[in-house]
């Protein structure tokens, strides 16, 4: 019985860290849209420290759960997976903070005719984000099932990076940017994609923790 | 303090044989990290003396038979060098068979004397070539029985860790019950059926236990090693199938009432796990290591317990 509570407690913590990291991502669209719609940067600096503390609050959830872990009778194994997971999954909510961040200090103004094809990168970043939380989260109820979700991420992250090359395509072919803001635009971009491609390398370490895991 | 003497070499023996093959059951789990030494040494030592004692007796039958026509003076020299061989062997990091040691030993004495038993010895040569086959077949069996089980159940990695934790506690007390039931004949068997006057089997049985429980708190961490990661890396579950399937092996032979080699049924089981994972995982370097020892045992401690006997009996025995 004793077990039973402590093993509920770290699913418990576990829980919490991927709601937190997908509240960190949907504050992260949210700031993107607003600056969309209004430009305002005193919004996004608001928005920016929503996304700051989110990120934050991951990461103490992160060390709780390792802390809960080497004080719980968990295989020395399954806790280095965890934890492996838990810092690849952390580079999610990282990334998204840091493009935000950058936007916000680099005083980068996103063109409205790259509106559509960023939003469509976002929302990719969103689908790939939702599987892989999916996907963790079957490791705590169903782990055999884990690696279903995680062939969607892998499509998902393929196609951001279609999305992402048209993007820069567009950004360097057109004539209304100056070289700076091309650079700084591309290096957004780079960014934004980045999210997918963290959430595919989480993805990729629960492959493998199921696959140790089965017969 | 004639009796002392005899008892003392079995004793001698417990203690090895409990350094020796102890390992086998709780080294899987100690060397992939699942249970500290300490808790294993413990839990080991309980359920060994608790087997010697309820159900140790079949097997000491079976090997006083064995040895009905030896004297005082050989079966306390065969104790001896099954006990020393079984040392040499640990501190080489080698599992080996106390079994084959005592029946290499008691050869040893019969060659000397001329009373050897070939038809009682091919019994129980018989069983050590069972021992690792029916090991390996047996953890075929548990290694599909057990991952249809998991893999049916949704479950968490979490509690697929408990249940295997769990399992691998249970089937390691039942591994160190069923290696005191059934190799505690090979510490203090000799001396059975009222050889040694005012020593009765129970009495055999419990020092039998006892000692060998001091040789796992005292001398098994050498081999466990060995066992644990040498022959092939494994993992929680395939720790459980091994020990679960040295455990079947080990108890219906303690049932028979034959003292078989817990190493010699770790070790096939292992390799039953080898066959259904791939062979490519397996230490043959290691397994050959372990093969020379199996060879080496009976054949050192025949030499031994010979060379002894031919250099002890004319200092005993008064010239005419």
């Amino acid at each position: 019985m004793i077990f039973v509570n402590k093993q509920k407690k770290v699913e418990g913590q576990l829980d919490l860290y991927r709601q937190t990291v997908s509240e960190c991502y949907q504050g992260f669209l949210d700031a993107i849209m607003r600056y969309y719609q209004c430009g305002d940067r005193e919004q996004l600096t608001d928005d920016y420290h929503k996304v700051h503390k989110l990120e934050s609050r991951a990461d103490d959830i992160r060390r709780e759960i390792g802390v809960m872990l080497y004080s719980k009778s968990i295989f020395p194994e399954s806790r280095g997976d965890i934890l492996n997971l838990l810092e690849m999954m952390d580079k999610v909510p990282n990334q998204t903070e840091s493009t935000l961040g950058m936007i916000l200090t680099h005083h980068i103004k996103l063109p409205e005719e790259l509106r559509t094809m960023i939003v469509e990168l976002l929302r990719l970043g969103d689908l790939c984000i939702e599987a892989l939380l999916e996907s963790a989260g079957k490791l705590f109820s169903d782990f055999t099932s884990a690696t279903v979700a995680i062939g969607k991420i892998d499509q998902l992250e393929s196609d951001a990076d279609v999305v992402e090359m048209n993007l820069i395509e567009k950004i360097f072919g057109s004539a209304i940017y100056s070289d700076m803001q091309k650079i700084l635009l591309r290096d957004v971009v780079v960014n934004m994609a980045g999210i997918t491609d963290k959430a595919e390398n989480a993805g990729d370490r629960i492959r493998v923790i199921a696959a140790k895991r089965m017969i | 303090m004639i009796s002392f003497l005899p008892l003392a070499g079995g004793a001698f023996l417990g203690w090895s044989l409990g350094g020796n093959d102890a390992p086998n059951v709780f080294g899987t789990a100690v060397a992939s990290r699942i249970i500290s030494f300490r808790k294993a040494a413990l839990l080991c030592s309980a359920a060994i003396i608790a087997g010697a004692f309820l159900q140790g007796q079949a097997g000491l039958a079976t090997l006083g038979d064995f040895v009905t026509r030896q004297n005082m003076t050989g079966l306390t020299i065969a104790s001896i060098a099954a006990a020393t061989t079984v040392t040499a062997m640990t501190l080489f990091r080698l599992p080996v068979s106390a079994s084959q040691a005592i029946v290499g030993a008691i050869s040893g004495i019969s060659l000397a004397t001329g009373t050897m038993e070939w038809s009682l010895l091919l019994k129980v040569v018989i069983c050590w070539l069972a021992t690792p086959l029916g090991a390996m077949i047996i953890a075929c069996v548990v290694y599909k029985l057990l991952g249809f089980g998991i893999s049916q159940v949704p479950m968490s990695i979490l509690t697929r860790d408990k249940i295997l934790w769990s399992g691998l506690l249970i089937f390691g007390v039942y591994g160190s019950y069923a290696l005191g039931a059934n190799n505690v004949a090979n510490a203090t068997g000799i001396f059975a059926n009222g050889r040694i006057a005012g020593v009765t089997d129970q009495h055999l049985v419990l020092l039998g236990g006892v000692t060998m429980a001091l040789g796992v708190i005292t001398f098994s961490k050498r081999v466990m090693f060995t066992v644990g990661s040498g022959i092939m890396p494994l993992d929680a579950f395939t720790s459980l199938v091994a020990v679960a399937a040295m455990s079947f092996t080990l108890h219906i032979f303690a049932m028979i009432g034959v003292p078989v080699s817990t190493s010699q049924g770790i070790v096939g089981a292992i390799m039953g796990i080898g066959l259904m994972r791939g062979a490519q995982a397996m230490q043959f370097k290691t397994l050959g290591r372990i093969g020379i020892g199996w060879v080496l045992t009976p054949l050192v401690a025949l030499i031994l317990s010979a060379a002894s006997w031919a250099i002890v009996t004319p200092i005993l025995t008064p010239a005419s």
